[in-house]
């Protein structure tokens, strides 16, 4: 029974994971670029959904203005700070990226100061319990799990049988022939970037219902573990962002049902350290190979 | 045809050695003057010799990130671990000058050794992918710098370290190491790194042994940013883990990205201007990080290369360009132009 | 009409293929046999197999994407083959890094330029010079009486190997800045410079008027001549094929279709057909 119970822990936070690394690993595939600002994306959507319920907006809407909101910020973002770069070398895309997620880190801190705050999960997701054959599930953790699997079918069915899915794979196949088969690539960079923090602003939400506190720095690390994720399945492949996402959640959950709660991060990143070397190209990954 | 034959007058090979040398140890003594006359007064020393340091700290990153072009984060780490060698080292000997060279020198090895573990594996992945596990193993040193009370004192850190830095140590060090690296950039072996970074699978196909080079560059910036963080050591006679975050990796970053990629005079000036202008503008320190973030982002929009490129700067090479009255291009002469 | 190179009669060896009479005191310089590479699903060279004489010209050409191109990448182990054995200077080139090939004597130019845009001429020339100096890292930093040797050893050679294509006057300005026809040239002095005993040239003369074309050929011939490798090349110009080759291998869909003489070649209905394709057979 404990053991169920922690399955489902895991399978809850693995699914926050999923979510966030999916937005990584499509921006990752689109355009080769590690979006160290995702994270952060994900803390300006937690400080907007603070915002939004705290000046008695109804917790639905509230949570519809975030996930706009980080779809508004993460396009704004790659139109005036990536989009010039896009034939610049890599290293300084990454400098960019990093310059992004310092500015909206420390811009947070000027107007909110850093300090932690609370954030109104209850509001989202009352604090109910369900009763499933002897096992006491939280609404919190059902509506995560089903809300992100939800959320992953639907990424699923858009890639594979929509037309603008096909110009997404096509672009993140061959940029160049996209572009000559008279595909609109900044159109489709810039709605793989809305849809990839559009998940990340749904697993802002899960995240703080289940953590909930606030602060500017939150994103940083939930960020890093989502890329750990995204590169463990596979930085570009989609499937491989979910089952890398599940993987840190289980072993995120393992780590604390041993007993050593206090070395998460540390293996997480161990994990990190060890896919990098071992096989950076992660599970379902296919590394790319450069044309000489 | 060589720059002689076309008529070019040269400053011979002696005289170039003779003004560099002359010039900096006039600074030397210049500076040196002034502060022991008091013109100086102890703020403003601190000042001079933490420009010094950090310029040591952006100008070994740049062998990594501006001549090799890869993209560590975690130069920290390096300058934690020469900082806390050299520290142990000089709390356990009397404080003469064969202790002081002998604490540098450790620093730098340690951190080498250091650069070599990290570097060899991390070397081997795509640019993005280094950049995370730098910054992981920058982390890492630091939690076993925490965790490991009995050799580097945990949080509280390491107080009453001897003051070995002072200014005539640290101009020296800075000095001698900025030479040093520029002498390895300008022989076959900083061609190999440079070649690296223009186009690897070309350097490789020439001959070039990219991954004895790779960690090369590496270990080299490693060993004088340990080298910097034990002249921080002397500099300040105390160290805690938290002087060595990501956050100083990042404001050594900044210091090079902005100075320039591969420019060893805008990583000094850099430095200099990074480290004066906040200590002189307190009441800023609450928007610095936010300046420096959005710097990052207009420079590298703006200008990639950074605000120097990669300009090499040669006092020598002026004079020889004055003297020829080459100093000042005139526009449209024949044959100049490529176009 | 295009000269025909010195005393270039080919002799057959092994049953295998052909190498000129002059080179057939020697073995090859290069010993392919049954090479094959495969990706994910698809053969993209299949049992290739060739010889190539100490100072032969050969050239390998067919249409676009018959492999030319990856056949260059497995003999400088960018790519593992699948199957099959190269034999460079009677050694065996498995497992070797590219590096190690450039030292076992193999250089090579690339389809798309790949010159070290941000270094001079000069310096992009020194960059190949790759194996024959001893001076160590450490003693270069303090500019010991090796730093100086190398230094001007390597200066010397570079202004040399410039000169042989008339770029020693560009010699201090940052390849990048190149014309086109030049980059390509220094391309080559690049791959000279490590002393190579084959030279593997990918496309030399893409993007040339027929007098610069006409002027690559006999720069080709100078080479092989004075520096006694043997030369490969990649080529759509079918005037400097026929023109400067002694041998030449056709490839199409990754297998060799016909090899010969540059006469047989033209007269090949098998590989007439590969170019031309369907109007040949309904001329």
């Amino acid at each position: 029974m404990l053991f169920l119970s922690q399955c489902i822990n895991g399978l809850q936070l693995g699914s926050i994971y999923a979510l966030v690394a999916l937005g990584y690993s499509m921006v990752y595939g689109i355009i080769r670029l590690l979006n160290f600002a995702h994270g952060d994306v994900i803390m300006i959507g937690a400080y907007i959904a603070l915002l939004t319920i705290g000046a008695g907006i109804h917790p639905a809407l509230a949570v519809a203005v975030t996930i706009l909101g980080c779809m508004l910020v993460s396009v704004l973002i790659e139109k005036v700070a990536y989009r010039p770069l896009r034939s610049a070398p890599r290293i300084s895309l990454l400098i960019t990226a990093i310059g992004v997620s310092l500015l909206l880190q420390n811009l947070v801190q000027l107007l909110f100061t850093a300090n932690t705050r609370p954030y109104p999960s209850t509001a989202i997701i009352p604090a109910k319990a369900l009763n499933l054959g002897g096992l006491s599930l939280s609404l919190n953790t059902l509506m995560t799990i089903l809300i992100s699997l939800g959320a992953m079918v639907g990424l699923h069915l858009l890639i594979q049988k929509t037309r603008m899915g096909k110009a997404m794979r096509a672009v993140s196949e061959d940029t160049g022939a996209a572009q000559l088969m008279g595909i609109d690539i900044n159109r489709v960079i810039s709605i793989t970037f809305a849809i990839g923090s559009a998940l990340a602003g749904v697993g802002s939400v899960l995240f703080c219902c289940r953590y909930p506190v606030v602060n500017p720095t939150m994103g940083s690390l939930l960020g890093l573990k989502a890329f750990v994720a995204a590169v463990l399945g596979g930085i570009g492949s989609i499937p491989g962002a979910m089952v890398g996402g599940f993987a840190i959640g289980f072993a995120e959950v393992l780590v604390t049902a041993l007993g050593f709660s206090a070395w998460t991060d540390a293996v997480v990143f161990a994990i990190l350290i060890l896919v990098l070397l071992v096989k950076p190209a992660g599970l379902l990954g296919k590394g790319v190979a450069e044309k000489v | 045809m060589d720059k002689a034959m076309r008529g070019y007058r040269q400053i011979p090979v002696y005289l170039r050695y003779l003004i560099n040398i002359l010039l900096l140890a006039a600074l030397l003594a210049l500076g040196n003057h002034l502060i022991v006359s008091g013109a100086v007064n102890r703020a403003q020393k601190a000042i001079i010799l933490q420009i010094g340091i950090y310029a040591l700290l952006a100008v070994s990153l740049n062998v990594a990130t501006g001549y090799l072009g890869q993209l560590p984060l975690g130069h920290a780490g390096f300058m934690a671990v020469g900082g806390y060698a050299a520290a142990i080292l000089w709390k356990s000997l009397p404080k003469n000058t064969g202790a002081m060279l002998l604490g540098l020198l450790l620093g730098g090895l340690v951190a080498a050794v250091f650069g070599v573990l990290i570097g060899v594996p991390a070397l081997r992945l795509r640019g993005d992918y280094l950049a995370i596990i730098t910054l992981g193993f920058g982390e890492i040193i630091r939690v076993l710098i925490i965790n490991l009370p009995g050799i580097t004192g945990g949080t509280p850190g390491l107080m009453s370290i001897p003051k070995h830095a002072t200014f005539p140590v640290v101009y020296i060090t800075v000095i001698v190491s900025c030479a040093l690296i520029h002498t390895l950039m300008k022989s076959r072996h900083g061609r190999a790194i440079l070649a690296i970074r223009e186009n690897e699978i070309a350097a490789e196909a020439s001959g070039v042994n990219t991954t004895f080079y790779k960690v090369l560059a590496f270990t080299v910036s490693a060993f004088f940013a340990g080298v910097a963080g034990a002249l921080y050591a002397g500099y300040t006679g105390i160290l805690t883990p938290g002087n060595f975050t990501f956050m100083t990796s990042i404001n050594i970053l900044v210091m090079v990205v902005l100075g320039g990629l591969g420019s060893m005079a805008g990583s000094i000036i850099a430095a200099g201007i990074l480290t004066a202008l906040p200590l002189a503008l307190q009441s800023f320190n609450k928007y610095r990080m936010v300046i420096y973030a959005l710097l990052l982002i207009v420079v590298m929009i703006f200008k990639p290369s950074g605000l120097l490129g990669r300009y090499d700067f040669s006092l020598t090479r002026i004079l020889e360009k004055a003297v020829n009255g080459r100093l000042f291009p005139k526009r449209g002469k024949a044959g100049e132009d490529h176009a | 009409m295009p000269k025909r190179p010195v005393n270039s009669n080919m002799v057959p060896l092994d049953g295998l293929g052909i190498i000129p009479e002059r080179d057939a005191g020697s073995p090859p310089i290069l010993d392919i046999r049954h090479l094959c590479v495969d990706f994910g699903g698809l053969r993209a060279v299949d049992d290739f197999t060739l010889l190539i004489g100490k100072t032969e010209i050969a050239g390998l050409i067919g249409p676009n994407g018959a492999g030319k191109t990856t056949v260059f990448n497995l003999l400088t182990n960018v790519y593992k083959p699948t199957q099959g054995r190269i034999l460079l200077n009677g050694q065996d080139t498995r497992g070797k890094s590219m590096h190690e090939l450039n030292r076992l004597g193999i250089a090579r130019t690339f389809q798309n330029i790949r010159l070290f845009s941000g270094m001079t001429v000069e310096d992009n020339v020194k960059v190949g010079m790759s194996h024959g100096y001893t001076d160590g890292v450490l003693a270069d930093m303090f500019r010991l009486p090796g730093w100086w040797r190398t230094e001007r050893k390597q200066h010397v050679r570079a202004l040399e190997l410039l000169d042989l294509f008339s770029l020693t006057d560009k010699a201090d300005v940052l390849a990048g800045n190149l014309p086109y026809g030049d980059q390509r040239r220094l391309e080559i002095v690049r791959a000279l410079a490590s002393e190579p005993k084959l030279l593997l040239l990918d496309e030399p003369a893409a993007g040339m008027n027929p007098s610069e074309t006409h002027e690559l050929m006999d720069n080709i011939r100078m080479l092989r001549d004075r520096f006694s490798i043997a030369i490969m090349l990649i080529e759509h110009d079918m005037n400097l094929v026929m023109g400067i080759c002694e041998g030449i291998a056709v490839l199409n869909y990754g297998r060799i279709i016909a090899k010969g003489t540059p006469k047989e070649i033209q007269r090949n209905p098998v590989v007439i057909e590969a170019y031309l394709g369907e109007e040949a057979s309904h001329a």
